[in-house]
């Protein structure tokens, strides 16, 4: 077994440039890796320390409910019920927007500020394209606070029963509303996130909007649902949490104690609609403003 | 020229408001390192634009490798590079980690894309420095990020939008040098545009200019730059009396400044014959020669309105 001379000496050749002759993935492969790509700025992966903070700081503090319930079911039974599958986002509300204003801007502002738009437009994928994966992969990011805690929850709650089996059957019946509520929530937020963030032209500024709706909304529905009357049935369209309460409580039932929806007189069905309209404008503000950008 | 792998005919693009960025275009562009020669405003990068599917047409078509511009958009930018006129570069990640991400946004599966992008950012001069963020590099290091970035995916046609914008002179011949490599030893035909005609010159093959959206010329670099017929005189002094000699003498000479202007065709005898008459005429006026050459086309002449030199 004795090695090549050349390769005992170490000799480095210059081979020229080499043609690539492998597969091309085309369109699917572009949107799976700008997908692949924006999912790991969501949780700050591949970057410094400091930008991991926030989103796994907020994914830890939306599991801790979770924990502690299912620790003190383990402890007390079922004596004492600490949070529920329905008033678990609503619990954990401004953790949803410090993760959205946080990372929704991480994944689309550089691009637009930094010109990097045409590198991406000028590969297999149309503009679409690239505002539907961002979606996607923010949506999915959001499903870390919106699902996974409440699933974590679910899997406590039948694990952690004597009877396994028979918990898990009179727990089942709540998986579809964790889900769908989960997916709602997380396909929204995304929605709204993006949206204001690809109107700024920094980073700072997208962030800084984001809490702003979420935090002056939700201060002014609280305010208006002290006052009552009719201020107080209008309360609740003053912060996007609250429509997607409302929705949720139309869709899947079952009332959060703290939320203006339970104050306001609106029937239930408006906050569907309402959800929709945000979906609907937040996709229309998106697809406006990418398909004006120059490339 | 035998096979055109990018046709345009009559296309044409006009912008809202009213600016026609071109104006019934209609060329054939073959393999090499082609030029695309205009003033600023010309319509070169509203041409790039279009074959790559990014902008559509207002009327006319074009083909890119025998792909539809209008209707096969997604399939071109497959096979093509782009490196864009302007800043194009986020700043907080490193070379390595943007250029294949590019990569794989342009279909290459996560292994070709990482050994591709150590491949291509060695051929572009990058080396140690990859590792570091874009946003403290140069904007030589820059533009080779970007053309690193056009080249990645292995294209088989490479669009470079002013690839020297903004380099020094050091870093223009390098920028040059290596398009000229791209297109002469890696096979990827380029498409260079720029509104400087000296540095076209140094590296193109072919070249095709275009003036106002209107095509003005695409021929061999060399049929640009051939002899026109005539012979300079330059003079140390005023050429007016060596011409007014010379044409006393029975030649077509004309003076211009310090130049005499001799047309070759008209003149009595042979080439020879020319050069013994303006010697002899130089030793007998006591005037200085500083150099005689052929007068040659200068691409400059293309964009000069309305006058041919030829006739003059």
């Amino acid at each position: 077994m004795t090695a090549p001379p050349d390769a005992a000496s170490g000799t480095i050749y210059d081979i020229g440039y080499r043609h690539y002759t492998g597969p091309r993935l085309g369109r699917r492969g572009a949107i799976t890796a700008v997908i692949g790509s924006a999912l790991r700025a969501a949780f700050g992966l591949g970057r410094s320390g400091r930008s991991k903070i926030i989103p796994w700081g907020a994914v830890i503090l939306a599991v801790l409910p979770a924990f502690v319930a299912i620790a003190v079911r383990v402890l007390a039974g079922e004596i004492l019920e600490v949070t529920t599958y329905e008033t678990y986002l609503w619990d954990i509300g401004s953790l949803l927007p410090i993760f959205l204003a946080a990372q929704a801007p991480e994944l689309v502002v550089n691009d637009i500020r930094h010109h990097v738009l045409p590198l991406y437009f000028s590969r297999p994928m149309s503009r679409l394209d690239y505002v539907g994966a961002k979606l996607a992969a923010l949506s999915l990011a959001m499903l870390a606070l919106t699902l996974a805690p409440v699933l974590l929850l679910f899997a406590g709650k039948v694990l952690a029963a004597q009877d396994v089996v028979g918990a898990l059957g009179d727990e089942i019946g709540s998986l579809p509303g964790i889900v769908g509520n989960g997916v709602m929530h997380a396909v929204v937020l995304a929605a709204i996130g993006l949206a204001i963030s690809c109107l700024a032209g920094r980073r700072a500024y997208a962030a800084g909007a984001v809490l702003a709706l979420f935090l002056i909304g939700g201060v002014i529905g609280a305010i208006l649902s002290e006052v009552g009357g009719t201020l107080a049935d209008i309360a609740p369209f003053t912060n996007p949490l609250t429509i997607l309460d409302g929705a949720r409580e139309w869709l899947f039932g079952g009332s959060a104690p703290e939320s203006p929806v339970g104050v306001s007189n609106v029937p239930l069905p408006i906050y569907g609609l309402a959800t929709l309209l945000m979906l609907a404008l937040s996709s229309a503000i998106l697809f406006v403003r990418y398909r004006r950008i120059t490339a | 020229m035998s096979t055109a792998l990018i046709r345009t005919t009559g296309l044409t693009k006009r912008y809202p408001g009213g600016v026609t960025a071109l104006d019934g275009l209609t060329v054939e562009i073959g393999e090499g390192v082609v030029g695309l020669v205009g003033a600023n405003g010309a319509g070169k990068s509203t041409l790039i634009k279009i074959l790559l599917g990014l902008l559509p047409q207002t009327d006319g078509n074009a083909t890119v490798l025998d792909l539809d511009t209008a209707t096969q958009g997604a399939r071109i930018r497959e096979l093509v590079g782009y490196m864009p006129e302007h800043d194009c570069l986020p700043p907080d990640v490193s070379a390595t980690e943007f250029v294949s991400h590019m990569a794989r946004v342009s279909g290459l599966p996560a292994g070709a894309a990482r050994e591709r992008t150590a491949d291509v950012l060695r051929h572009v001069g990058l080396y140690e420095e990859r590792y570091r963020q874009i946003g403290g590099y140069s904007t030589g290091m820059k533009q080779r990020v970007k053309l690193a970035q056009a080249l990645v995916h292995d294209p088989r046609i490479l669009f470079a939008d002013e690839p020297t914008n903004g380099l020094d002179p050091a870093g223009r011949d390098e920028m040059l040098g290596l398009i000229e490599r791209i297109g002469r030893d890696f096979g990827i035909t380029t498409i260079v545009a720029s509104h400087l005609l000296g540095e076209i010159e140094r590296i193109a093959t072919w070249l095709v200019a275009i003036d106002a959206g209107r095509l003005l010329r695409t021929a061999p670099l060399a049929s640009f730059t051939e002899r026109t017929g005539q012979l300079l005189v330059e003079t140390d002094d005023d050429a007016a009396p060596l011409a007014e000699r010379l044409a006393a003498g029975g030649f077509t000479a004309s003076a211009d400044g310090r130049l005499a202007i001799i047309e070759l065709a008209d003149a009595p005898g042979d080439e020879h014959a020319v050069y013994d008459a303006v010697r002899d005429a130089a030793v007998a006026m006591d005037v200085a020669l500083v150099r005689i050459e052929h007068r040659r086309h200068q691409l400059e002449d293309l964009f000069r309105d309305g006058t041919d030199d030829r006739a003059a």
